[in-house]
């Protein structure tokens, strides 16, 4: 089983990663596109977002649990992740 | 013997200087000449590059933007480090955004690469240094020491002692992490202490015994107010995988300085970011670091806590007995963080195992979810814990509670918080939320003030 520390799985914040599922916040995160990617806290409400990805890396990071990334999903802006939103509270409307 | 040098008088190796189980090898002080030590000063109308300015030839002094009426502080760095450091100039140029003081740093790699036996000498001469150029400024401008704060990075602090115990009535001086071998455990003649300077914090970032376990740092309380972040010892950030640690944000060296001595290096920068996050960095009275991070200590006293780092001189509380304090910082660049105590009081039908977050909500921002909990969750049942948030809420107006399992709920089950206090360290005050029925997992509950 992959021990707790390691280079490939459960990594901290701050730690070189490939793919968002290799970080223990669920985010690999690079500031732009000659950045290496690192692992990073989700976003928090009202923070900027990525919309959910396949590649699994991000150039903001995906919402906290309970929030979801508005964005106007273009379709350029999917195929080179580069349109961003802002996590919102979906109940928040609604109350 | 002794060893004498003009306008620093005589240095000798005998008891405590060498000899002794402490300092087993006996070494004097390199000539000055050979220490080189040089000071650079920046001003406001200087901010970036610096005026290498002497007291052996005060002219440079008056041509220079030396300002006699302001403050001086003097920054100087440890075994191995250098005075060009970006951290000493990044740091000289954060004050200069609060103030116009004269911040002066101290260059000595002459003297600090070289064997560490060495080198724990040689901060003799600095020190002295340091103190022949604060009475050149006495006797050609009145310049008081009263005016003067010494801030002193590992062999640096005990440089900054030298300083203080040849000029009497220094203002401050701030040792980060100061040096252990050599050090801890000897007269205060030697090392750092309350009485080198009318004021004296410390930060400890390193405090781990040096054999086994590499701490480079004191953990022996010297100063009226000593700080223990993170315990003192294992700072967040500095356990990252080798190529990580390397490979830093900031560039390889930075990566390379971090590699060899993260944890003795976050004491700078910790003080760094305390310069611009004037109400961050609360310390928590407390005896030791566990009982701290179970609660002692929390929240502030009706008098305050003091701020770890360059704010900590505004506490009133300082006596003449050392007092240690403890606080948590973040792991990355502002590092500071904001503690609060949360009690969650759960409402639902029945208990689920999982685990469940609070985030606040306030007028100067809100925070990331925090765990509070994480195992069987039953209703009717209050379950509290500390979070150090990574910013200040300001005054509280809402807070979220969201719960879950991963793990697959046929029965969809349903928990919500009907109540939920929480109360902020610095001030003590608390604020009360209220929240109605239940929600799935994986679903924020919005609850405010009752």
């Amino acid at each position: 089983a992959p021990q707790d520390k390691g280079l490939l799985t459960n990594l901290e914040n701050g730690e070189l990663c490939l793919n968002s599922v290799q970080c223990k916040s669920k985010c690999c995160h690079r500031r732009d596109g000659l950045s290496l990617a690192r692992c990073a806290p989700k976003a928090a409400e009202s923070q900027e977002c990525s919309p959910y990805n396949l590649i699994g890396v991000y150039y903001k990071c995906t919402c906290e649990s309970g929030l979801t990334c508005e964005v106007d999903r273009s379709i350029v802006g999917s195929i080179t992740n580069s349109d961003f939103g802002i996590c919102v509270d979906p109940n928040d409307n609604v109350l | 013997d002794e060893v004498c040098y003009d306008r620093l008088g005589c240095f000798t190796n005998d008891i405590p200087w060498g000899g002794t189980a402490e300092r087993p090898i006996a070494k004097l002080p390199w000539d000055p000449e050979k220490v080189n030590t040089r000071f650079l000063l920046y001003t406001k109308e200087n901010p970036n590059n610096f005026q290498e300015i002497t007291a052996v030839d005060p002219s440079t002094i008056a041509a220079s933007n030396f300002n006699a009426s302001k403050k001086t502080c003097f920054i100087t760095h440890g075994f191995v480090d250098q005075g060009e450091e970006n951290w000493l100039s990044d740091m000289c140029r954060r004050m200069l955004q609060l103030e116009n003081l004269n911040c002066i740093c101290v260059d000595w790699k002459g003297g600090s690469q070289c064997a560490y036996t060495q080198a724990a000498h040689n901060i003799r001469v600095v020190g002295a240094e340091v103190a022949y150029f604060i009475d050149t400024l006495k006797n050609n401008y009145g310049y008081s020491p009263s005016s003067v704060h010494f801030i002193g990075h590992s062999l640096g602090a005990h440089a900054a002692a030298e300083t203080g115990r040849r000029i009497r009535g220094i203002a401050r001086i701030t040792g980060l992490d100061p040096a252990e071998p050599y050090f801890q455990g000897t007269p205060i003649q030697v090392r750092l202490d309350m009485s080198d300077a009318v004021f004296v914090d410390v930060i400890h970032t390193d405090a781990a015994p040096i054999i086994p376990n590499l701490g480079f740092g004191m953990s022996q309380a010297v100063g009226h107010l000593d700080f223990y972040p993170n315990g003192g010892e294992y700072m967040p950030g500095c356990k990252k995988n080798v190529i990580s640690q390397i490979v830093d944000i900031d560039g390889i060296w930075e990566g390379t300085r971090d590699f060899v001595a993260c944890n003795h290096l976050r004491s700078y920068k910790y003080y760094s970011d305390s310069i611009i996050s004037p109400d961050g960095f609360i310390g928590y009275h407390s005896p030791t670091y566990e009982s701290f991070t179970s609660g002692t200590g929390f929240p502030c006293p009706s008098g305050g806590c003091p701020r770890m780092g360059h704010f900590a001189n505004t506490f009133r509380g300082v006596t003449s007995v050392s007092q240690k304090f403890y606080l948590n910082t973040g792991d990355a660049k502002d590092f500071s963080r904001w503690r609060y105590k949360v009690s969650v009081t759960i409402s639902g039908s029945h208990s689920v195992q999982g685990y469940f977050n609070i985030a606040l909500y306030g007028n100067n921002g809100s925070t990331r979810q925090y765990q509070i909990f994480k195992g069987f969750i039953s209703p009717g049942k209050t379950y509290t814990a500390y979070i150090d948030a990574e910013t200040d809420a300001g005054t509280l107006d809402r807070v979220k509670f969201l719960w879950n399992n991963n793990i697959l709920n046929p029965l969809l089950p349903k928990l919500g918080a009907q109540d939920v206090v929480i109360q902020y360290g610095g001030d003590g005050v608390t604020s009360n939320f209220c929240g109605s029925g239940t929600v799935r997992e994986d679903v924020l509950q919005t609850l405010d003030l009752c």
